[in-house]
């Protein structure tokens, strides 16, 4: 985890300049972003802080955005980059929508969404996203990919942003298998606005997606606004 | 590997990184861990984790970070080890010292304000500790002090320090401090056996995630009968 | 070093910025004009590099114009806040990327409705109740963020305004010769006087 700030001690670090100039881009807005899997469903929640560096510009900041019925995305990182993803993003499925006239798969996104990173492998956009959906099957699908598209899908939950380290603590300690619906959102939102709390990029309220295969919840929900 | 080996650190080449290539001499190494303790009405629970790690190297799986100082005075550290054993032997020397002198033990809050002034002593040249001292109060209530490695010191509630701090302080805000909760009573003191559990629950997770935490955690219970040090593993891996 | 900043209502937007063009410690002209006439209903604020805010600025206000008169009709505030949004995108991928911080402010003549929106150099773009660049943001987003309420007035703006320059006067150790204020309404654009309002 990181080294701890609290002593300015200079610790040499084997990272390259070119790595901890990106490192510092990531931080550069802040966010906090997770997704949990439930029994039938699954749930993205998300920050709404828009800041640079410590100056909070915006508190309703979308970084979750909606591309088809039950599938969402989240992006965190640098905020210029969030928008021209989604931008792009939304035009390749909306492509993709009609190509196949089908509407397009979480997993398929996925892929979709990783080659278009790794299209950038050198000169990457300054993002991290995660995808939450349900699939045809009503079977949940989340998963995370790195800033040049590398994708990783673990079945229980998946977090990003600068409070990503808060939120591992939280949801490895309040996720359970087999939430319903509503134990989801309780859970989710417990963790998100307890890591914020400790992340002074990120917070300034949140919102909350569940995703069942009846329809979509999505709840603002208040948060400490310091 | 057997139980005797186990509690003899094992001492690894540090790796040849840019951090020492330079020739320049560095004083402190983060050999990462995490601690925390959290104050009950008439307790309180300290647990720390027992790896010692330099980068990617394990020192040592079974290294404890957490010491008791006096008869009911548990100082739980993390940061840089070889400090921490030193600041321990510091405060040990002192409170034997005062034991003689004033034929009485030291208190838990004087023994907090020796610690902040052991750290700021050495302001220009501190040790890379992140204390944490736990013990009762002279009502017999459980104190928790939490300090910088400056000697800065707060009374808390709970706290935890360490590599996996940002992992677990969340948790405890939420479970020991009951924070975002709108119902809930935030003045309200854990019983020993949720905070025990809590304890133990933070760790599970931590090691989960945080590759310098795992292998073995201490645990002492401070109460009016004395301490009370229990041991339980942790992920190995 | 420049001043920028604004404040949207339900049906209006005023604009505040400063008049001062500077170079290293001389200042040059004190009665320039930081902004842009994008249509009838939206105004570009710009600040950042001096070079590039003139030219990027210009750049936009010709094709925003183009777009006009090749489909005789003006682009509404969002859509031009977009576009501009993805010509500074472009431009930040490219060899030399603009370094220019603007605002777009408008009033859609379709639903009447005032929006502004804070573009940064990095093409950060976000739709916001009010907004500053620049060094004065961290003086007047205090005063913005404890005065302003939802459906506020013109007035109630303007005293907001007011306030803001109260503060930057008082401590900012930059002093601006004058402001150039500019309100964006169902009426069009109208240019206010600092004695004025």
């Amino acid at each position: 985890m990181k080294l701890r700030a609290e002593l300015a001690i200079k610790c040499a670090t084997h990272e390259s300049q070119t790595e901890s100039r990106n490192h510092s881009i990531m931080q550069y807005n802040g966010s906090a972003i997770v997704a949990m899997v439930g029994k039938n469903c699954v749930a993205i929640a998300a920050d709404k802080r828009l800041g640079q560096q410590a100056l909070t510009v915006d508190m309703d900041f979308e970084k979750v955005f909606r591309m088809t019925d039950r599938t969402f995305i989240g992006l965190s990182g640098l905020a210029a980059d969030v928008k021209t993803v989604h931008d792009t993003l939304r035009m390749r499925v909306n492509l993709y929508k009609h190509r196949e006239e089908r509407v397009i798969e979480p997993k398929t996104m996925a892929h979709l969404v990783s080659h278009m990173l790794y299209e950038r492998r050198f000169g990457p956009y300054y993002i991290e996203p995660i995808i939450a959906g349900l699939d045809k099957d009503n079977k949940p699908y989340i998963c995370a990919t790195d800033l040049i598209g590398c994708l990783s899908l673990p079945e229980d939950f998946v977090v990003t942003g600068t409070a990503s380290d808060n939120l591992f603590g939280m949801c490895e300690s309040l996720w359970e298998p087999e939430l319903e619906p509503e134990d989801l959102f309780e859970t989710i939102s417990q963790a998100l606005l307890n890591a914020v709390d400790r992340d002074a990029m990120s917070g300034w309220g949140a919102v909350v997606h569940i995703i069942t295969p009846d329809g979509v919840i999505t709840r603002d929900i208040k948060g400490r606004m310091d | 590997m057997n139980f005797a080996e186990m509690h003899q650190p094992e001492f690894a080449q540090a790796p040849a990184t840019e951090r020492h290539s330079h020739g320049r001499w560095e004083p402190y190494v983060d050999n990462g861990g995490t601690s925390l303790a959290i104050a009950g009405s008439d307790y309180v629970v300290v647990a720390s984790d027992a790896r010692q790690s330099n980068g990617y190297i394990i020192n040592s799986r079974y290294s404890p970070k957490a010491f008791q100082l006096t008869n009911n005075v548990i100082l739980a550290t993390s940061g840089y080890a070889a400090d921490a054993k030193r600041l321990v032997e510091v405060l040990e020397q002192n409170s034997q010292m005062y034991f003689h002198k004033h034929e009485k033990p030291m208190s838990t809050t004087a023994t907090a304000q020796m610690l902040s002034n052991t750290l700021y002593g050495r302001r220009f040249f501190p040790y890379y500790v992140f204390p944490i001292l736990a013990g009762l109060d002279t009502e017999g209530r459980g104190a928790v002090f939490a300090y910088d490695p400056v000697g800065n010191m707060e009374r808390v509630v709970y706290r935890a320090f360490g590599s996996a701090a940002a992992l677990v302080q969340p948790f405890l805000d939420s479970a020991v401090g009951f924070k975002n909760q709108r119902n809930a009573d935030a003045t309200r003191l854990l019983d020993r056996e949720q905070a025990l559990k809590i304890a133990i629950d933070a760790f599970t997770g931590a090691a989960e995630r945080d590759i310098h935490t795992g292998d073995w955690l201490d645990i002492y219970i401070v109460d009016g009968n004395g301490v009370q040090h229990q041991k339980r593993e942790l992920k190995h891996d | 070093m420049d001043a920028l900043f604004a404040i949207a209502g339900k049906d209006f937007v005023i604009s505040v910025s400063d008049t001062a063009s500077a170079r290293s410690i001389v200042r040059m002209k004190k009665n320039c004009d930081k902004t842009y006439k994008l249509s009838s209903h939206t105004l570009l604020a710009v600040c950042g590099e001096p070079g590039d805010t003139a030219n990027f600025a210009e750049y936009i206000q010709g094709n925003v114009r183009l777009y006009s008169v090749r489909n005789s009709q003006d682009l509404s505030p969002s859509e031009t806040a977009n576009f501009i949004r993805n010509e500074l995108a472009g431009s930040m991928r490219s060899r030399k990327p603009y370094n220019v911080n603007m605002l777009v402010a408008g009033v859609d003549q379709n639903t009447g409705a005032a929006s502004l929106y804070r573009i940064d150099y990095l093409a950060a773009m976000a739709k916001v109740p009010f907004a500053a660049h620049g060094y004065c943001a961290y003086f007047v987003y205090s005063v913005m963020d404890h005065e302003y309420t939802e459906g506020l007035t013109l007035e109630q703006g303007f005293d907001i305004v007011k306030n803001c320059l109260t503060a930057l006067k008082e401590r900012f150790i930059v002093d601006f010769p004058d402001f150039s204020i500019k309100v964006i309404s169902t009426n069009g654009t109208r240019e206010y006087d600092l004695a004025e309002i």
